[in-house]
């Protein structure tokens, strides 16, 4: 049933994208609405599958690939609405909907055939740990476009281009809160995610998992998301140096992603 | 007479060479005064706005030379500023006038100042004694064009003046107005338009500073503003998110030092930079800067040209209109140039009857005072009979424009054209003239 809810959540994901391109580059309200309602009601099947597949697992926790997939691609869906209710701005799903459309796409083709068999897995610190960094992931992502955009908007206005493909781009002002809000989130994210997974790790392992390289690397990418908050926050870094700043986070999250490959305790394997 | 038009615009110039021939408002005067005493000119009006300077003549000789004229007068390289000029004559310059009033011809086609920028160079004109009658009858029939269009079309409905486009760039940059504050440096009318829209949008503040404090003060007073001191000017510019300059000032009043101070005591939040006036008030380098946003006069002609396509429809109404009132004007004018001929004809005839009661002189003597008075009617009713026909056809000729119709009458007449010959009818007039062309003009009037 998590499965068909899922592949109803896609095909709206798709009109959606297609609804917000229109939208979007067109300046068609009519397709306006119609990407606002298919993505609210892909986010409600998308909603209710993640639940059900959770559930029927008896865990809280998305593990294997095509689980977290889904997952991310839900928190990003969450993400585009939060920003379209708060900012009224459709822009976003340009990039959120179509990337939202290819996460949940392989999940819902049908079930991983890997799963995890730890019993860590029912654990109700790792669903926070894992759920908490991927919002991180989902709120950088958001946090990196918007700065991207910014920069494009800024070229845009100060070489006085008018008008032009790029009409559709929100105000600068707007941009900048999105990416500040999204940041802040991401931080949140990560530090209940962090937390939750120390926690996780000193009553299992005890001190020695800290000396894993994917653990300090996550703390490394902790303290970099400090150094940008606080220098956004107290010089109101804009433009370019906010984009190199939130790509270095944003590479370094990636890296830490990429860091299970070398780690040796953060697998999730059968102890 | 003839009409000369003889100009640059946004169109032709860069703002470089506009600004360097700009004239203040309260030299316009002045400067007609001197164009009026200009060899072979007879009247005369100069048009100068951020976005045009023209001199528009009429004269009796061939060409003027208006382009010499300005070399002299501004010293400005003929070579550099014959590449940017356009000269018009007699209808095109006439249509040209129409279009520039009537706003067909601006940067944001539709805009309103321009016909009260025109209204402005005919006062001065006309305190200096520059505007005649020929002046006189086109520029009032361009303000009813003007007028015409503004009510039968949209053109000025939506919002496409700089102080709108203004507007949009600012919500571009800041999204809501909602608590922006509006710093106005300077208190020309146009910037005065600016921060009156940016309020209407939701601005916050204003903030007002101008040179002669009390003009300052007057406007806080209207807009509900505060006052910066004129001196104090950089040291607080900074409170301002957007910064509307207007000022006749000959050098630059920000600069990119003053710039970075800003956005230092910012943090680094946007700021808006409207530089409106000719010469430019900020330097065009601080917009490399990071944060700064800057758009001079130029800049907005690319905005607005995005909004004159949406405006294409009631532009191509508004042109139509304005064909009409150009017939109008020429129609009125060829009336007016029939009104000799009417009381050419007329006087003519008198004549002829004059001489016909003279020469029949000793045979009417004889007459009692009623019968001569009766020999009077009956010749003068003749006349007028005889003449009615021609006169209704020239006045229908005149109507219509048609001017071989109106030679042809004269010719049949064996009246003189206004550059001709002949004189048939007799050189003398016995009426008075100045009663015939009161009688004739009555004639027009009625048809």
């Amino acid at each position: 049933m998590f499965l068909l809810c899922l592949q109803v959540a896609v095909a709206l994901y798709g009109l959606a994208s297609m609804a917000v391109l229109v939208a979007v580059f067109g300046h068609r309200s009519r397709w306006a609405r119609l990407c606002v309602v298919s993505s609210v009601a892909a986010w409600a099947f998308h909603a209710v599958s993640c639940t059900e597949m959770l559930a029927v697992a008896h865990r809280w926790m998305p593990v294997g690939m095509h689980e977290v997939q889904s997952v991310l691609a839900l928190l990003i869906s969450t993400v585009f609405l939060l920003i379209l209710w708060r900012y009224r701005t459709l822009s976003f799903g340009v990039f959120a909907l179509p990337l939202a459309l290819l996460l949940a796409f392989v999940p819902a083709l049908g079930p991983d055939k890997y799963t995890f068999s730890s019993p860590l897995v029912r654990s109700g610190w790792l669903f926070v740990h894992i759920v908490a960094l991927m919002m991180a992931y989902a709120a950088l992502i958001f946090s990196l476009t918007a700065s991207l955009l910014y920069l494009v908007q800024e070229r845009r206005l100060k070489n006085k281009r008018w008008p032009g493909f790029l009409e559709w781009l929100p105000p600068l002002e707007t941009m900048d809160q999105i990416a500040q809000t999204t940041l802040v989130l991401g931080f949140c994210g990560m530090t209940v995610g962090l937390f939750a997974g120390s926690l996780i790790a000193q009553e299992q392992y005890g001190a020695h998992y800290f000396a894993d390289p994917k653990i300090w690397l996550s703390f490394l990418v902790w303290g970099l998301y400090v150094v940008m908050l606080f220098v956004r926050r107290s010089t109101g870094l804009r433009g370019l140096r906010a984009v190199y700043m939130s790509s270095l986070v944003f590479i370094a999250m990636l890296s830490v992603w990429a860091a299970n490959l070398f780690s040796s305790v953060h697998r999730f394997g059968a102890p | 007479m003839r009409i000369s038009l003889t100009g640059l615009n946004h169109k032709t110039a860069p703002v470089e060479l506009r600004e360097r021939l700009a004239i203040a408002r309260e030299k316009l005067s002045t400067e007609t005064a001197e164009l009026l005493s200009y060899d072979g000119v007879c009247e005369c009006l100069i048009l100068s706005t951020c976005n045009r300077v023209e001199l528009l003549v009429c004269h009796e000789r061939e060409d003027p030379g208006l382009p010499g004229y300005l070399n002299r007068r501004f010293s400005v390289d003929a070579a550099a500023l014959q590449p940017h000029l356009y000269n018009y004559k007699d209808a095109d310059a006439v249509r040209h006038l129409f279009r520039v009033a009537s706003s067909l011809d601006s940067m944001v086609v539709g805009e309103p100042q321009i016909l009260g920028q025109v209204k402005e160079s005919y006062f001065a004109a006309r305190d200096v004694g520059a505007v005649g009658p020929e002046l006189e009858r086109l520029l009032q029939s361009a303000f009813a064009a003007a007028k015409k269009i503004r009510t039968e079309t949209r053109i000025g409905a939506s919002s496409v003046s700089i102080a709108s486009v203004a507007v949009d760039l600012a919500r571009k940059i800041f999204g809501s107005l909602e608590g922006k504050r509006v710093l106005l440096v300077g208190a020309g009318k146009m910037s005065e338009l600016a921060a009156r829209h940016l309020m209407q949008q939701g601005a916050g503040s204003l903030l007002i500073s101008n040179r002669t404090h009390e003009r300052a003060l007057a406007m806080a007073a209207k807009f509900n503003g505060h006052v910066i001191r004129f001196e104090e000017l950089l040291a607080r510019a900074d409170e301002a998110d957007i910064l509307i300059t207007s000022t006749g000032s000959t050098e630059f009043l920000f600069r990119a030092p003053h710039a970075q101070q800003f956005l230092q005591r910012r943090r680094n939040r946007p700021m808006f930079f409207i530089d409106i006036a000719v010469p430019r008030d900020v330097d065009p380098a601080i917009n490399r800067l990071e944060g700064i946003f800057l758009y001079d006069i130029d800049d907005l002609q690319s905005v607005a040209a995005a909004n004159l396509a949406d405006r294409g429809g009631e532009a191509r109404l508004a042109e139509s209109i304005l064909d009409q009132e150009i017939e109008r004007y020429k129609h009125r004018t060829e009336a007016l140039d029939v009104v000799p001929a009417l009381v050419d004809l007329q006087a003519a005839a008198e004549e002829m009857r004059q001489a016909e009661l003279r020469r029949n002189h000793a045979h009417l003597r004889s007459l009692t005072a009623e019968q001569q008075e009766a020999v009077d009617a009956i010749t003068r009713g003749l006349m007028n009979k005889f003449l009615h026909q021609p006169l209704l056809m020239l006045k229908a000729a005149a109507r219509e424009g048609d001017s071989a119709r109106i030679e042809a009458i004269r010719a049949a007449f064996q009246r003189e054209s206004r550059n001709g010959h002949s004189e048939a009818l007799g050189p003398e007039t016995s009426l008075d003239s100045a009663e015939q062309s009161g009688e004739a003009k009555t004639l027009l009037s009625k048809s």
